[in-house]
């Protein structure tokens, strides 16, 4: 027998210990995928293993912030189970459908809706009897007035209207049309998934919709501006309705020639070619900064399923022409009515983003457990000082600029209108009102509201933002 | 009734399973137990295997409505006792413990392949006592072959040959060429090459134990790894690649030569990614495999929803719907065992998976014999990285590579040639030494 040299060495034990390393790693990896991340997975759209009826248990009710059923289940003439939707087309994209997969609520809070945090003794019972478990109830943060108001309000129109309570985040209304009925799912489903894909009724505009901001953006200019500027809003333009940038002419929405004036009068007035010179002037790197400070190209921090991710793009080698459309929102940049509404309602609370949610407890079907959805901060995304100022102006959009002739009855309201091309067609805009309203009470209440290819944003957008004010404080 | 009983039945198997690993973790240090303590270990180890695999059987004989389980569990039994009784001479409760593990592993097979397919699960319990029969005569053989080191080369033109014969005669499976077919058996070679091949590295260097061992060693690595890529069968190249690089670090401790090997690696790496589409397709379904749930992330997305849908606990067996997922008894049967045993087990499978190859590695630390420490290393190596490839790939933590998962997996090849490595590897301090 031969002990070699090569026998005993320690780097058997240096390997083995990579190993175990890597091991360890991956074993964390997997206990947080299971905790955290697994959510995103399980309640996708191409996870087919929940079926919307159970074998054991029986889908829960879903309600609206004030109790009234929004979707439940219910039993044909054959005792068949099938999900019944009492408002209709009302709630079609926040409730979502069943059957052809699912969409909204009801997919990604399918796994709770499925699940029975009933009284265990009262299952094994069911069980060994063989009747079906109460899946839990599901109580949404949304109002049904409010909803109506934003439905009848869009009309006609395509477009979306969401409303968020800014302190807590809890979203009241929203509204995307088209849309369709959740009770007729499977009669639409072959119309509504035709060749015309762009105008799809399933798509939810007001968390998945990529519109251009129009001049609702420049409440991203504005705060740039007063970034770049450590604060300071000593600025003054003398608008003579155009502004010259390379080989291009911005325009002032009408013609219009808006005289000498200062931040806030540029704001309030929604003057193109002021905003057009703050753009041009501005350093873009802080420009870039600001807009990912207020979440631009990034996942929203909500807990209500898909969103789009708002786009931003400059950099060192984007022209002129291109910062001086971007400054007045028509550039590149795309959000969502859901984004606005987060941006404006971050406004509303001092600076700090609440990360909007739509759930606002799960309680079994025996009403013994309760699971109560805390509202949960984001982070501040603004300064006290930048709010109230942007707050400030804001209120002028309505007091003396181009929201002045809507009425918000008696309402403290604080907004900005918007007007985007979305075409060459000059004549064709999209109609944006984003702002929020305060009641006596300090009740506060954030909106966004686009209405596609309606025109001018005090005239179509702000008026509709206005009754969902009213359905929601009166 | 049934539905009751398979819900308590889940808490009871987590139970099971943490004690098992609980106890595993206290066998890595067997050299402070004592005798009696250890050996009182692996006894209640056994006795949990026996209740887990008996109560999982009766679950399944209660779902399925047919007495196979019972069946299974007979034959499973009978390879237990086999493997008990052909491992009894070489003692130490250190071999004992990796017994034990390779005797969870297979319990926990078998439960796994009888809920997903019986026709599987009956085979694998099959060639399990045709595994144990041939790996116990090969074992027989090599104590009597004195230095097989000797014989390098003929190891050498055994790999080569198998897995020419794969390129120009294989058939392909899901774009790779993998394996022979002789009629409706088929046989993977580049599994029993694994064993030829850790031969042939080991006894080059064991032979000359100077440069020009390493020099031999790695040109006849590179042969062997050239043929798996131009079978397209990367993720066997890559467990050889990487089992030749940690092997030549162990044999000459020498930390320039991995620096450089890791070098070369990433660059290959590189080439291969840029050369080969079907490496960029698997790489996109790693990193995003929703963007295309329905194309090349089918697999993995399904993976993920049936872990995701197990959460810690499980959804007890037959409870979950593990069969959505492609090939869930070869590559992904992982993620079954998630979905319906539970997160919990799966992370005390893993630990499990840990331990064993932390006592392959004290086997080899023990062996008195050069060549056969390199050998139960290069045992160690292939069975970690097999392992980390296949439930790494499984819940996204690194793209699959398609390798199978040691004595779970479902298929004959891979069972056959890990009942050999492991016999090998407990039987590492005794060869070779008249």
């Amino acid at each position: 027998m031969k002990t070699s040299r090569l026998s005993k060495r320690k780097e058997i034990y240096i390997v083995a210990s990579i190993f175990v390393l890597v091991f360890v790693v991956m074993i964390v990896f997997f206990a947080k995928f299971i905790n955290e991340d697994a959510r995103d997975f399980v309640y996708n759209q191409y996870n087919s293993r929940f079926s919307v009826f159970s074998d054991d248990y029986v889908r829960g009710t879903i309600y609206s912030s004030d109790k009234k059923p929004l979707a439940t289940t219910k039993l044909d003439e054959d005792k068949k189970e099938y999900r019944d939707y009492p408002y209709e087309r009302l709630f079609s994209h926040a409730i979502g459908y069943t059957g052809h997969g699912m969409t909204g609520l009801e997919a990604y809070y399918s796994f709770d809706l499925l699940k029975s945090h009933n009284d265990l003794q009262d299952q094994i019972d069911s069980s060994l009897s063989g009747k079906k478990i109460l899946g839990d109830n599901i109580y949404t943060t949304l109002n049904v007035e409010t909803q109506k108001a934003a439905y009848e309000g869009l009309g006609l129109y395509d477009g979306a209207v969401i409303a968020i309570e800014p302190d807590t985040g809890k979203v009241i209304a929203m509204v995307s049309k088209p849309d369709f009925d959740p009770n007729s799912i499977d009669v639409y489903w072959d119309n509504i998934t035709g060749k015309d894909s762009s105008k799809s009724a399933l798509l939810n505009r007001a968390t998945m919709g990529n519109y251009p901001p129009g001049s609702t953006f420049k409440i991203v200019s504005t705060l740039a501006y007063l970034r770049d500027n450590n604060g300071d809003d000593s600025f003054s333009y003398n608008c003579n309705g155009e502004f010259p940038v390379d080989d291009y002419t911005i325009h002032c929405s009408s013609k219009e020639k808006h005289g000498k004036e200062d931040l806030k009068e540029a704001f309030s007035n929604s003057c193109n070619s002021a905003f057009a010179k703050i753009g041009v002037d501005l350093d873009r790197d802080v420009f870039m900064k600001t807009a990912q400070s207020l979440m631009f190209n990034e996942n929203l921090p909500t807990q209500i399923g898909q969103t789009s991710i708002p786009e931003f793009n400059i950099d060192s080698k984007t022209s002129d022409k291109l910062l001086a459309q971007t400054a007045i929102g028509q550039g590149q940049t795309v959000v969502s009515p859901l984004y606005m509404c987060m941006l404006v309602s971050a406004i509303a609370n001092d600076g700090v983003l609440m990360e909007p949610y739509m759930v606002d407890k799960i309680v079994s079907a025996d009403g013994q457990y309760i699971d109560e959805n805390l509202p949960s901060q984001y982070r501040r995304i603004m300064t006290v000082k930048e709010a109230n100022t942007l707050s400030d102006y804001m209120e002028s959009v309505v007091q003396e600029g181009t929201a002045r002739k809507v009425d918000f009855k008696g309402l403290k309201v604080y907004g900005k209108t918007g007007t985007a091309e979305y075409s060459d067609d000059k004549e064709m805009a999209h109609s944006w009102f984003v702002g929020y309203a305060t009641d006596d009470n300090g009740k506060e209440l954030a909106v966004a509201v686009i209405m596609e290819g309606a025109g001018y944003g005090s005239k179509f957008a702000a008026p509709l933002a206005a009754k969902v004010f009213d359905a929601y404080f009166n | 009734m049934i539905d009751v009983l398979t819900a308590f039945s889940r808490i009871v198997i987590i139970l099971f399973v943490a004690i098992f690993t609980f106890i595993d973790l206290f066998l890595i240090f067997e050299r402070r137990l004592g005798q009696a303590l250890g050996d009182a270990l692996i006894i209640i180890q056994r006795i949990v295997i026996f209740l887990f695999l008996g109560l999982c059987t009766y679950i399944c004989w209660l779902n399925l409505n047919n007495p196979w389980p019972i069946y299974i569990f007979l034959l499973a039994i009978l390879s237990f006792v086999l493997i008990i009784l052909s491992l009894k001479n070489v003692g130490s409760s250190l071999s004992a413990g990796l017994v034990n593990n390779v005797l969870f592993f297979l319990a926990m097979s078998f439960v796994e392949l009888e809920r997903l397919n019986m026709d599987s699960a009956l085979r694998q319990a099959i060639f399990c006592l045709v595994a144990i029969l041939i790996s116990f005569g090969i074992i027989i053989l090599l104590k009597r072959i004195y230095q097989i080191e000797r014989f390098y080369y003929i190891f050498f033109i055994i790999g080569i040959f198998l897995l020419s014969l794969v390129y120009f005669l294989g058939s392909r499976e899901y774009g790779a060429k993998l394996s022979l077919s002789f009629g409706n058996i088929s046989i993977q070679p580049s599994e029993f090459v694994k064993i030829s091949f850790c031969f042939f590295v080991c006894s080059c260097i064991a032979i000359f134990k100077n440069i020009k061992g390493l020099i031999l060693a790695t040109i006849g690595s590179v042969f062997h790894i050239l043929i798996l890529v131009m079978c397209k069968d990367l993720g066997t190249a890559l467990i050889y690649a990487l089992c030749y690089m940690f092997i030549s670090f162990i044999a000459y401790k020498n930390y320039l030569l991995l620096l450089v090997e890791i070098g070369v690696g990433i660059f290959a790496g590189y080439f291969a990614y840029n050369n080969f589409p079907h490496i960029q397709r698997r790489f996109l379904a790693y990193t995003d495999p929703l963007s295309v749930a329905e194309d090349q992330g089918y697999q993995l997305s399904q993976s993920l929803f049936a872990i995701g849908s197990g959460s810690f606990f499980g959804q007890g067996l037959f409870k979950g719907q593990p069969k959505k997922i492609p090939v869930v008894t070869k590559d992904f049967i992982f993620a079954s065992i998630a979905e319906e045993m539970g997160g919990i087990v799966a992370i005390c499978l893993i630990i499990v998976f840990i331990c064993s190859f932390i006592l392959i590695f004290n086997l080899a630390y023990r062996c008195h014999n050069s060549f056969y420490m390199l050998v139960t290393c290069c045992i160690a190596i292939i069975f970690a990285i097999q392992t980390l490839l296949n439930i790494g790939g499984v819940i996204k933590f690194i793209p699959s590579t398609g390798v199978t998962l040691p004595f779970i997996s479902y298929g004959g090849s891979s069972l056959l040639s890990m009942f050999i490595c492991f016999y090998i590897a407990e039987n590492g301090e005794v060869l070779n030494e008249n």
